[in-house]
């Protein structure tokens, strides 16, 4: 359930598309809304179901949504 | 707060008051009296206050976020639901060992059964404990 190595742009992404809410966007994946925070601050690392459903929503690539940083990796 | 939250924080509290009973029973052996049975309406008149208050209180808490009450239950909420269960279970395993611990030392039935009571009452606080710690770790909205 550890999220520390995986990033995502979900924040940035939220904004450009609108603003949307993390309400908004937790009611088109199927979560709450916490759970996007929780996602979204990077303190839960969502399933890949989820993941892809996320990067859906704003019709991009998975990895343009999430990254993922070995670890060790300073860069 | 979540619904969930707010419904786990309910039970928490209801599974808190709960301790009378086990308070009113302490009591009673540290008086150094004789186990009875008069305690099972205790027993039951709080059983039956706690699941009134706990139904009434996730009316009111599902009136006011009557959308969040009905959307079911996430991925990260089953696995913290999960990792509470796995935490109270230990719990549970230890207080059953101790339980039956208290049978060696010369406990009879009453005390035997009270026991075993005590160690569900001591996983189920851990459950909601822990349920609760993760739910303000994960979701600080």
């Amino acid at each position: 359930m550890s999220a520390g190595a995986i990033s995502n742009n979900i924040r940035r992404l939220r904004f450009e598309h609108g603003e949307m809410t993390q309400q908004a966007l937790a009611e088109r994946i199927g979560v709450t809304r916490q759970t996007v925070n929780a996602i979204e601050l990077g303190k839960y690392s969502p399933s890949l179901e989820v993941a892809f459903r996320i990067a859906g929503a704003f019709a991009r690539p998975l990895d343009d949504v999430f990254r993922y940083r070995e670890p060790g990796d300073g860069a | 707060m979540s619904f969930r939250e707010k419904s786990a924080w309910i039970t928490f509290i209801a599974l808190l008051a709960f301790g009378i009973y086990f308070g009113e029973i302490a009591q009673h052996l540290l008086d150094g009296a004789a186990p009875r049975v008069s305690y099972f309406p205790l027993f039951l008149g709080l059983v039956a206050a706690l699941v009134v208050l706990e139904v009434v209180m996730h009316i009111a808490i599902a009136m006011r976020s009557p959308q969040d009450a009905r959307t079911p239950r996430d991925e990260r909420e089953r696995a913290l639901a999960q990792r509470a269960t796995v935490r109270a279970y230990y719990v549970l395993l230890v207080g059953a060992f101790a339980a039956i611990g208290t049978m060696h030392l010369g406990a009879n039935a009453w005390l035997l059964a009270h026991a075993a009571l005590f160690a569900v009452w001591i996983a189920e606080l851990t459950r909601y404990a822990s349920l609760l710690y993760d739910y303000r770790q994960g979701a600080k909205a």
